[in-house]
């Protein structure tokens, strides 16, 4: 499979927006005006953005919180993000929650809880719902290493492989869950193999190569809609940062750092793109710059945006009843 | 403008952070995002970037001090700029409505529950004048309730109790607030009771009143004996008139105890004249005459309302010619008595003046059926028109 | 149809099924989830004859995996299915806690994505089951925000909870007495009818005191009601019918009128729903009260399986004829 010049300046545009979006929050963190936690997927962008762009947009993505790149592709704002992270009523969940914490149904973005492969189980059920009805629509979802030592991983597996379900399942292997390496997660070299104890065909790709995750995406969601079910697909990547940014990853060693600085996965896109004669230095300037005012408007919004009041705290716990006609 | 630097949150669990370095001197300037010092916690050494762009006016903190997250450590002098999106506005913490702490009460023994607190207070009872019936003579709800009823207090208090009259925005609307007494709440909810619980249903007959109206002249009585004794020969003959309800069954009862429908000030009360079918009808009325006026007089005993079989009301008495009366439960049955009243009525094929009136029995569809209903209707009719009524001496 | 009114005799379990066939065959966005709910019917038998009505898809039997079952229930209710799950037992519900009480429960919450599941939990002691095939874990859920809760009594309320619950559009746990599947029955309408979410019932109206109860437990306050009643002591009945959102104002109504009251649960004792609304009651009519509020509830102990561990277990008509004497005499 070929990647087109637009398909590749539409992944290197978000590769840009999302790690300049993360860490303009790392910044407003350090500055004390983000008061919860912030957790980025800086070295780790090539992956969801390159999951979400090979999506159509009927589709549903379940992600978790190395994906902020996802969120933008599917249509998230750069100023909701912002306003998401300094408790807004503009963000997503009106200041409920915080982080990378947000869904929007109309967006086909599932919002994901802290507990890590909560949102394969449901990820599958979206599946379910469009096998059910003969929906050519499918799902894609993601979830770190260490979330796939968690029961819900292997029951969401088993599940959609018995029911062959049009999801596709992607672990960011990152190397570390918090501070634990991954021969403390798990007895095997690869994520991957986990998935054959459910006869899901699975991959791995370069984590850091946007154009493969994206063309190893698209060939996997062709098989989902197919019919065939699901596929793994494992991206190897580095956790550049700590956990979190109050984490300084002392235990991660200097030099494996300093390795992976090299496999950055913008400097890996930008040398494509240049080889393929797709793009130049010009072209990135130009990039850099789109994207440095996008996240400046986006701040400016988020930052003038009202704070909710205490008691908005006690809304929508439920949802209100609703006349409805039935079928 | 000012804008204060304060240690920031490094994290969910740390608490303090110590100054490594300044950066930016006293009176520098620095750009915003440009770093401004080095911050050290127990997990972290962090540049902290300036949150906005100017020159450093103050340093409260000096390199090497380990101080609380939130301390100010320094104050920048900056070119206006949009705010932060600082928010003043509080509400009032959610409150649940609780009911208020009452004042004290005179004459107060032991132990008073907060519902007899109340009641004390609200309708200005000395307790000392109470009885109680309670755990170790506590004084109950019941008890105190009853003491009202007795004291007629309640009826008094409409007019006059200060706590009605201040919470009374009906009359400002035209309208004047009756509280219920408790007779009043016990018959509601009697009532009630009775209709969801019996299928009712009502037949209705008319009796030939003229014989009896002779007999009751001779004997000086109501037309009330007679209905009570005709009803008890219709029991003899029907007796699962005579019975109540239960999920077992119906429980027939042997004993004939005939409840009486009297109306007093505030309601109504139902005196029970037992073994109705052993007395002869001078001594139905004496009872009854007794209970009645003992009913309105408020001097009945609890066990004489208590235990009827059969209920009649008098409805006619105020002139009323049906009615569709509720049963007393767990009875089956109501007869209702209409005035009686002279018409015009064929007889045989004449058109002579008769003393009449009409009966409606109230009945449970679930015990009995209409046909037995009737039956008993037709030996009741029976035994009223007879022609002679026997006279006890 | 017509509006006719004619009623046939029909037992709790069929209750259960007879609303699961209604709201299917009335709108095609409801189907069911369960492990061995195909062919087999179940294990109780509620779905028996479904499959090959419906279809494989629509009566979906799964593999054993309560966390994916209500996961994935989560995933199509967002997608504008309307799936009831079967927990075989409602012991196994803890499997499935972090999808109930951290997906569900908070999805509309944080973001307004509604979540229209329903939760079948059969529940409940008296089968000699043992510690896990007996319990009562409507407490756990109970403590969580954004989820409902119902627990019917009678037939009657089982079926018209039970639609009430598939057509609300959030998610609720309907705790299904197994005690009473094939021993009670009611007289039901064929006309379509609901149970209003939220709205306890006066089961027995009383005097002289209350005693405020659910599930199984109804019908032994009613025995006991029935022996009190030849006492002279009047006792109403309150059904909770609801759990979660209680109906305080019904059991307020009922406690301001007999000054006295009882809460009686299956669950033990020690942090089950009747500590919380003997809180509320003494909160918002301590003036009403005219006894201390009491409680009949099992002892803080697992499920025993033994006959008479668990007869001394659960409790019972005499509990609370016992209690009601002591409280009336008070």
């Amino acid at each position: 499979m070929e990647i087109s010049q637009n398909e590749f300046l539409h992944l290197y545009y978000y590769l840009r927006l999302t790690r300049a979006l993360e860490e303009r929050v790392a910044t407003l963190y350090r500055q004390g005006r983000i008061v919860g936690g912030v957790y980025t997927s800086h070295g780790m962008e090539a992956i969801s953005v390159g999951y979400a762009s090979a999506l159509q947009t009927e589709d549903i993505i379940a992600p978790f919180h190395r994906d902020m790149g996802a969120f933008l592709v599917r249509g998230i704002t750069p100023g909701e993000v912002l306003a998401q992270y300094l408790g807004k009523r503009t963000g997503p969940t009106k200041g409920k929650d915080g982080n990378v914490h947000m869904g929007d149904l109309k967006r086909g973005i599932f919002a994901f809880v802290s507990h890590l492969a909560d949102n394969l189980p449901v990820a599958t059920g979206a599946a379910l719902a469009f096998k059910i009805r003969g929906e050519s629509r499918i799902v894609a979802t993601n979830t770190g290493d260490g979330g796939t030592s968690r029961g819900d991983f292997h029951e969401a597996l088993n599940f959609a492989s018995v029911l062959r379900l049009p999801v596709v399942f992607f672990c960011n292997n990152n190397q570390y869950a918090y501070s634990t390496p991954l021969h403390h997660q798990m007895a095997i070299k690869d994520v991957v193999e986990r998935a054959k104890a459910y006869a899901i065909p699975g991959e791995i790709v370069d984590g850091n190569d946007v154009a493969s995750v994206y063309l190893t995406a698209k060939r996997a969601f062709q098989r989902a809609r197919a019919g065939e079910g699901p596929t793994f697909i494992e991206c190897k990547t580095m956790r550049m940062h700590g956990h979190s940014e109050h984490d300084s990853a002392k235990y991660v060693p200097r030099e494996l750092l300093e390795e992976w600085k090299k496999k950055d996965p913008i400097l890996k896109a930008e040398r494509m793109l240049k080889e393929s004669g797709y793009a130049d230095e010009s072209d990135f300037h130009e990039t850099k710059m789109k994207v440095d005012k996008e996240i400046e408007a986006g701040l400016e919004f988020a930052e003038h945006s009202p704070l909710p009041e205490g008691p908005e705290a006690l809304e929508g716990v439920f949802a209100a009843n609703h006349i409805e006609v039935l079928i | 403008m000012t804008t204060d630097i304060v240690m920031p949150q490094l994290g969910e669990s740390i608490a303090e952070g110590t100054i490594v370095k300044w950066l930016i001197p006293l009176g520098g300037h620095v750009q915003k995002d440009e770093s401004l010092l080095e911050v050290e916690t127990d997990k972290v050494a962090l540049d902290i970037p300036s949150p906005a762009t100017g020159s450093l006016s103050e340093i409260l903190i000096q390199e090497g001090e380990t101080v609380p997250v939130g301390t100010l450590l320094a104050r920048l002098d900056y070119h206006s700029e949009s705010g932060n999106g600082a928010h003043e506005g509080q509400s009032p913490r959610y409150q649940k409505s609780v009911d208020p702490v009452q004042s004290s009460v005179s004459g107060t023994p032991d132990l008073l529950s907060p519902a007899v607190r109340d009641l004390a207070t609200k309708y200005q009872v000395d307790l000392s004048r109470i009885t109680g019936t309670g755990m170790n003579g506590r004084i109950t709800k019941k008890d105190i309730l009853e003491f009202l009823d007795k004291q007629a207090l309640l009826k008094e208090k409409t007019k006059d109790s200060p706590a009605v009259q201040a919470a009374s925005p009906e009359s400002a609307l035209g309208e004047d607030l009756v509280p219920l007494s408790p007779m009043r709440r016990t018959i509601a909810e009697r009532m009630v009771r009775s209709r969801q619980t019996a299928a009712h249903v009502v037949t209705f007959f008319e009796a030939d009143f003229t014989s009896v109206e002779q007999a009751r002249k001779d004997l000086n009585l109501t037309y009330l004996p007679f209905v009570i004794k005709a009803v008890t020969e219709g029991i003899a003959a029907y007796p699962i008139l005579n019975s109540s309800w239960s999920k077992k069954g119906l429980v027939v009862k042997h004993a004939m105890h005939i409840g009486v429908a009297v109306a007093v000030d505030e309601g109504l009360l139902v005196p029970v004249l037992l073994n109705a079918d052993q007395k002869d009808l001078l001594q139905i009325g004496k009872e009854v005459a007794d209970l009645s006026q003992r009913a309105r007089s408020k001097q009945l005993r609890p066990e004489e309302v208590q235990g009827g079989t059969f209920t009649i009301t008098n409805h006619g008495g105020t002139g009323s010619l049906f009615s569709t009366p509720i049963i007393n439960q767990p009875q089956i049955a109501i007869l209702g008595v209409g005035a009686v009243q002279r018409r015009a009525v064929v007889i045989n094929e004449t058109i002579g003046i008769r003393h009449m009136a009409y009966l409606s029995l109230s009945f449970d569809h679930r015990a009995i059926d209409g046909a037995t209903a009737d039956q008993f209707m037709l030996k009741v009719k029976s035994v009223l028109e007879q022609p002679a009524w026997e006279i006890p001496r | 149809m017509t509006t006719s009114t004619i009623a046939h005799d029909v037992t709790y379990l069929e209750a259960i099924s007879q609303a699961l066939d209604e709201e299917m065959s009335q709108d095609e966005r409801v189907f069911l989830m369960g492990e061995d709910i195909g062919p087999y019917g179940g294990a109780f038998r509620v779905t028996e004859g479904f499959q090959q009505r419906y279809g494989q898809w629509k009566v979906l039997d799964t593999p054993l995996s309560e966390s994916g079952i209500v996961g994935a229930a989560i995933g199509a209710a967002m997608m504008g299915m309307r799936p009831v799950v079967e927990m075989q037992f409602a012991d196994f519900i803890s499997c499935a806690f972090d999808q109930i009480t951290e997906m569900a429960a908070k999805n509309h919450y944080r973001w307004g994505a509604e979540v229209p599941l329903v939760i079948r939990a059969p529940y409940g002691g008296g089968t000699h089951g043992g510690p896990f095939h007996s319990i009562c874990p409507e407490a756990w859920f109970f403590h969580t925000p954004g989820l409902k809760l119902v627990a019917p009594s009678t037939a009657y309320d089982a079926k018209g909870l039970l639609k009430a619950a598939i057509r609300d559009p959030n998610p609720v746990i309907y705790f299904e007495h197994k005690f009473l599947y094939r021993r009670i029955k009611d007289i039901l309408p064929i006309e379509d009818f609901i149970v209003p979410i939220g709205e306890a019932e006066i089961k027995r109206t009383g005097r002289d005191l209350s005693i405020i109860t659910y599930g199984a437990m109804v019908h032994v306050a009613l025995e006991a009601a029935e022996t009190l009643d030849q006492e002279g002591i009047d006792m109403e009945v309150v059904d909770l019918r609801t759990l979660s959102p209680l109906d305080t104002g019904t059991l307020k109504d009922s406690v301001r009128k007999t000054g006295k009251v009882i809460i009686l649960h299956e669950d033990t004792k020690t942090g089950g729903i009747g500590g919380e609304i003997a809180a509320i009651l003494a909160e918002e009519c301590f003036n009403a009260l005219d006894a201390p509020i009491m409680r009949i509830a099992a002892p803080d102990i697992p499920v025993p399986y033994s006959p008479p561990l668990e007869e001394f277990f659960l409790p019972k008509t005499n509990d609370v004829i016992i209690a009601a004497r002591q409280l009336a005499a008070y």
